[in-house]
């Protein structure tokens, strides 16, 4: 079957709800988010192929089944591709059903973490590796955390001193994704300051490979209600099967949530998935009451006595200083 | 005051090229190449090929990769390629095309008729 590229931005409403409507017939579900769109299309204009560049991570992509075997998945992906190196981005992320790996294994995706369901892959083998290089390494017992600090509690650095007192070094991974009130280098700033003297402690950024909520793919999964565990379940594996082993790390720690969901639901998956890779998961009752949603209703509310409640004086003097408050 | 020894050594022996960015050449159409060059912080080449005809001809397109690097110069270098079938001169062009751009060079010496 003959069809044409395009490629571009989905200006127009008609053209969004054709592409909404291609994407909701091949079982995916469009959220936004496209800097760039590539569509193949038949002589009349019909949607046959459509693949979309969100920032470094390729979503979106479904071929009509009439195309499929034309090699029209290699020009689809192959136009994406060099449309991110023309802008610039090199480090390509994509999310896909697992019988989808060997496609995009051909145009050079290689698969960090894959579940039943879905399959985790970034246009590089070495990426892991290399980033897992700079950081150091310990002996020992090794345990780690992953913390949003949004912003920085008493709460969270009762976990880390209750969890380093359980290991011989502990790595406490700030989530590097920039989708929270206080911006990543504010929030790592203030784990570090939180965290001064502390001697087995080591604070690091989560990078690209721990916990990025913004990559969550939900776009091609029909039941929402699967979305969060598909997620976990993949950030896990990836975590327990290619992280985990090469950092030593043998203990997970989490604090109980009584609030979020989503982060109940994580860390239900992670009781499931660790424990079978041979990671332990140490679960730390939270001090009651604190929380950093608490903490940023009362910067909002300007109450400053319920603020020296729940933060220490590092958090507190970083927020005045950085007129965060 | 002229340089010691320039007068008795060709001038690429003292070219050495240095990856700045990453670099990219190349696309994924069948018949060509898309070489990806990044910078590396410690000695050697590191290079990923995946290619459609692994089997009968990945030696051969790693040699040309590997070759066309050390006539540039380049020892430290994360190098990746996805080939779709490029015969060696496409492989060559496009391996420093990228390795031009990883190093924000725009000294390219344009070789004589491209023979060697």
């Amino acid at each position: 079957m003959e069809f044409y590229t395009q490629s571009g931005v989905l200006l127009t409403p008609e053209r969004l709800k054709k592409t909404e409507d291609f994407l909701h017939k091949m079982g995916l579900r469009y959220e936004g988010g496209a800097d760039h769109t590539v569509q193949l299309l038949s002589d009349y204009g019909e949607i046959l192929g459509n693949g979309c560049l969100c920032g470094n991570i390729l979503k979106y992509i479904a071929i009509d089944e009439r195309l499929q075997g034309e090699g029209a998945a290699l020009t689809l992906v192959s136009e994406l591709v060099s449309e991110a190196y023309r802008r610039g981005i090199t480090k390509l992320f994509l999310f896909t059903k697992a019988a989808n790996e060997m496609l995009f294994r051909g145009v050079g995706f290689y698969t960090l973490a894959a579940t039943r369901d879905v399959c985790f892959m970034e246009n590089s083998r070495t990426g892991l590796s290399r980033w897992l290089e700079t950081i150091p390494r310990f002996g020992g017992t090794v345990g780690a955390i992953v913390m949003n600090c949004n912003p920085f509690t008493l709460g969270h650095r009762y976990l880390i001193e209750t969890a380093s007192a359980q290991a011989d070094r502990l790595f406490v991974f700030v989530v590097s994704e920039d989708r929270s009130r206080f911006s990543f280098a504010d929030r790592f700033a203030m784990v570090k300051l939180g965290t001064e003297g502390m001697e087995n402690v080591t604070v690091l950024p989560s990078g690209e490979y721990m916990i990025s909520q913004a990559t969550f793919p939900t776009y091609f999964i029909k039941d929402v209600g699967s979305v969060e565990r598909i997620h976990a379940e993949l950030d896990l594996t990836l975590f327990a099967l290619k992280i985990a082993p090469v950092l030593n790390i043998t203990k997970r720690f989490v604090g109980t949530e009584p609030y979020c969901a989503v982060t109940r639901a994580y860390n239900e998956v992670m009781k499931e998935i660790l424990p079978a890779n041979g990671i332990e998961v140490s679960e730390i009752e939270r001090l009651g009451g604190i929380s950093a949603s608490r903490v940023r209703e009362a910067i909002d509310s300007g109450d400053g006595a319920e603020l020296c409640r729940l933060v220490p004086a590092t958090t507190l003097n970083y927020l005045k200083e950085r007129q965060l408050l | 005051m002229p340089p010691k020894y320039s007068s008795i050594r060709k001038w690429e022996e003292f070219f050495v090229m240095e990856i700045k960015k990453t670099g990219v050449a190349g696309t994924m159409e069948s018949s060509d190449i898309i070489v990806r060059i990044e910078p590396k912080d410690t000695e050697g080449v590191e290079l990923t090929l995946e290619s459609a005809v692994m089997q009968q001809y990945g030696k051969q397109i790693e040699k040309v990769i590997r070759e066309t690097l050390g006539e540039l110069g380049i020892t430290r270098a994360y190098v990746n390629a996805v080939d779709k079938g490029a015969l060696d001169c496409t492989v060559a062009a496009r391996t420093s095309a990228a390795a031009y751009r990883a190093a924000e060079s725009t000294a390219y010496v344009w070789k004589n008729g491209g023979v060697k």
